[in-house]
């Protein structure tokens, strides 16, 4: 469930297409979760106190089974978005639950909190390969019903601690006094996590819609951010300061966003330095604020039911400001884009019913990909036979593509340089709680 | 006297702070220079300007920058780019879309093709592409064409000017005196 948002955002272009959407409308698939977790998150953490942590769990489980299921049967954009809302549910419940039973699992408090932010950075680093290996291999439903089995394997042995509930006590008389929640560290979290969802989200539709990778090629390129996580997670112990931590994860999120906002060129490549940063940064910052957000505070699934909603808040508040924003610049760039490589093939020296025809093919793959960044390569087969003619040709087809490319590439600057800003803005919160050191 | 353990992690802090600025510095550095900040779409030129004929040597080529002077024409008379107008016209469809987001109907349309082609002879005139002598005709054959025949002959001028092929010739060889 931690992961849900990195898997599923590799099928989101998939979904866009199979039912026929816009790049808006299928945001939702991904605001709706969130938004229901962010709002179901600390109600499901109290009612995991009142009946029971085993029983909450196990009914969480069983709901997001069911509405998975019915995630991967939706045949429309409703359906789907409101599997979502009651998929999103049974996750509050589930996750906020696990949190409850995790201390007296694992046998302490702090080692429970260190589990859980370890447990957040290996599910996104889980995610984007397994839903871009789905998406690609067998179908962007098959990320919904593959979280029926999982869901239901967790839920057995939570079966036990269920039954174990419903003969003994409520623990209503252990109930302690619930503090106030980290204002500071979550408010922080929820800027970082508006920040960091934008630069998943916005980097696999730039891999995907503006520069055509499959779903694995995007998944194998996104892994880049989790595995640089793995490798931020290295300098929690260095580093006792979780306010150091935090302030450097910020900076370096922050960075890397910049440096996605500024891509010269529309290279793979050259993503991997901002997304190595944005995963170093993100590890140390997520995991800092994660840990003082429940450090010393108790009970740990209320606070931990804060996160939740916090981190989940964050995502809807960076995917509602940053959607408007980049669907219309994609639309003027795809738009300016086309028209300067039309000028192109208006200008070069190919003979001129050669031209028209190119010019005609242009348009036929425009329609064929509705409003899209398209390929515009299979509108120049077959290519001419005279040598001469086919080298030109070749050079205005890459020079064509060079300028969607580029034009795409430029259509997502200002939502990266906008998540790049919110990323930096945690630094207030982050410097302002005096209490920020565990 | 030796530096406390606390001492010691306040200090690691701020370098991993002093390094995350640094490194993040440097790859907006790095990406600026590079030319990150420096994309902007060529822009596409104003069909109303004149644009000057180039090599116009021999039928195919006349013909080209005859099709070009037409949809500079035609865009400039709609008020849209030549770019814009040539994607409408590749196909039917973009062209109903076109029609329907300009609001307008296809006689507009033929209008306004029409005064594109009509720009087209003054052009090919005034470079020396087409004699005096069937700039008339060739005037009044295109007033009177329909629509689809207006944007067939956007698209493939040569069939328009090889009807007056035979006295096309002369001023082709004039070319190279009138232009560089």
């Amino acid at each position: 469930m931690l992961a849900d948002s990195s898997i599923v955002v590799l099928a989101l272009p998939e979904i866009y297409r199979d039912l026929d959407t816009s790049v808006a409308g299928v945001t939702w698939v991904l605001i709706s979760f969130n938004l229901v977790m962010a709002l179901a998150a600390v109600p499901a953490a109290l009612l995991a106190r009142r009946v029971g942590p085993g029983r909450t769990a196990a009914v969480g489980l069983a709901i997001f089974a069911g509405a998975g299921l019915a995630c991967g049967l939706a045949d429309n954009l409703s359906t789907l978005i409101l599997a979502r809302c009651v998929q999103a549910l049974g996750g509050a419940a589930a996750v906020t639950a696990a949190l409850e039973l995790l201390p007296a699992t694992v046998g302490s408090e702090r080692r429970a909190a260190a589990i859980w932010a370890s447990a957040g950075a290996t599910g996104a680093a889980l995610g984007p390969a397994v839903g871009g290996i789905l998406t690609e291999l067998v179908s962007w439903q098959s990320i919904f019903f593959i979280q029926v089995p999982v869901a239901l394997a967790a839920a057995v042995p939570i079966l036990a601690v269920a039954k174990h509930e419903a003969s003994t006590q409520v623990i209503e008389p252990e109930l302690r006094r619930t503090g106030r929640p980290h204002m500071a560290a979550n408010i922080a979290l929820a800027m970082v996590s508006a920040a960091i969802a934008a630069a998943l989200f916005l980097l696999v539709l730039l891999l995907i819609e503006g520069w055509r990778l499959t779903p694995i090629g995007a998944a194998i390129v996104v892994t880049v951010m989790p595995l640089a996580a793995i490798l931020g997670s290295r300098l929690d112990s260095l580093v006792p300061s979780a306010r150091a931590r935090a302030a450097a994860g910020a900076i370096l999120v922050s960075g890397g966003l910049a440096g996605l906002a500024l891509l010269p060129r529309a290279e793979v490549a050259l993503t991997v330095p901002p997304q190595v940063l944005v995963g170093i940064g993100l590890a140390l910052v997520l995991s800092a604020l994660t840990e003082t957000a429940l450090g010393g505070r108790a009970p740990q699934a209320i606070h931990g039911g804060w996160t939740i909603s916090a981190r989940h808040a964050g995502v809807v508040i960076g995917l509602l400001a940053l959607t408007p924003i980049f669907t219309a610049d994609i639309a003027q760039q795809r738009d300016d884009a086309i028209d300067a490589g039309t000028a192109v093939i208006l200008d070069s020296k190919v003979s001129p019913l050669l031209k028209i025809d190119l010019a005609q093919k242009l348009g036929s793959r425009l329609d064929d990909e509705k409003g899209k960044v398209p390929t515009i390569g299979p509108a120049f087969e077959p290519l001419p036979e005279d040598a001469g003619e086919r080298a030109e040709v070749v050079e205005l087809r890459d020079e064509l593509q060079e300028q969607l490319n580029r034009g795409a590439t430029h259509a997502f600057s200002p939502s990266f340089g906008l998540a790049a800003l919110i990323g930096l803005l945690a630094l207030i919160p982050i410097g302002l709680a005096r209490r920020i050191e565990l | 006297m030796n530096p406390s353990p606390a001492d010691g992690g306040r200090l690691r802090g701020q370098l991993l702070v002093a390094g995350s600025i640094v490194a993040a510095l440097l790859l907006v550095g790095a990406y600026l220079a590079a030319g990150g900040s420096s994309y902007t779409p060529e822009k596409t030129q104003d069909p109303c300007q004149p644009r000057p004929w180039r090599d116009p040597d021999g039928l195919q080529e006349i013909a080209q920058q005859f099709s070009l002077s037409a949809l500079d024409g035609a865009a400039c008379q709609l008020g849209v780019s030549r770019e814009a107008l040539a994607q409408a016209l590749a196909t039917p469809e973009a062209r109903e879309r076109f029609s329907e987001r300009y609001g307008l109907d296809d006689e507009e349309l033929a209008k306004a093709i029409r005064a594109g082609l009509l720009r087209a002879v003054d052009d090919a005139e005034e470079a020396g592409a087409l004699s005096p002598l069937i700039g008339g005709p060739l005037r009044a054959t295109i007033e009177e064409i329909p629509l689809d025949r207006a944007i067939e002959l956007v698209n493939d001028a040569s069939s328009l000017l090889d009807t007056f092929g035979g006295l096309l010739g002369p001023a082709s060889s004039l070319l190279e005196e009138f232009l560089p």
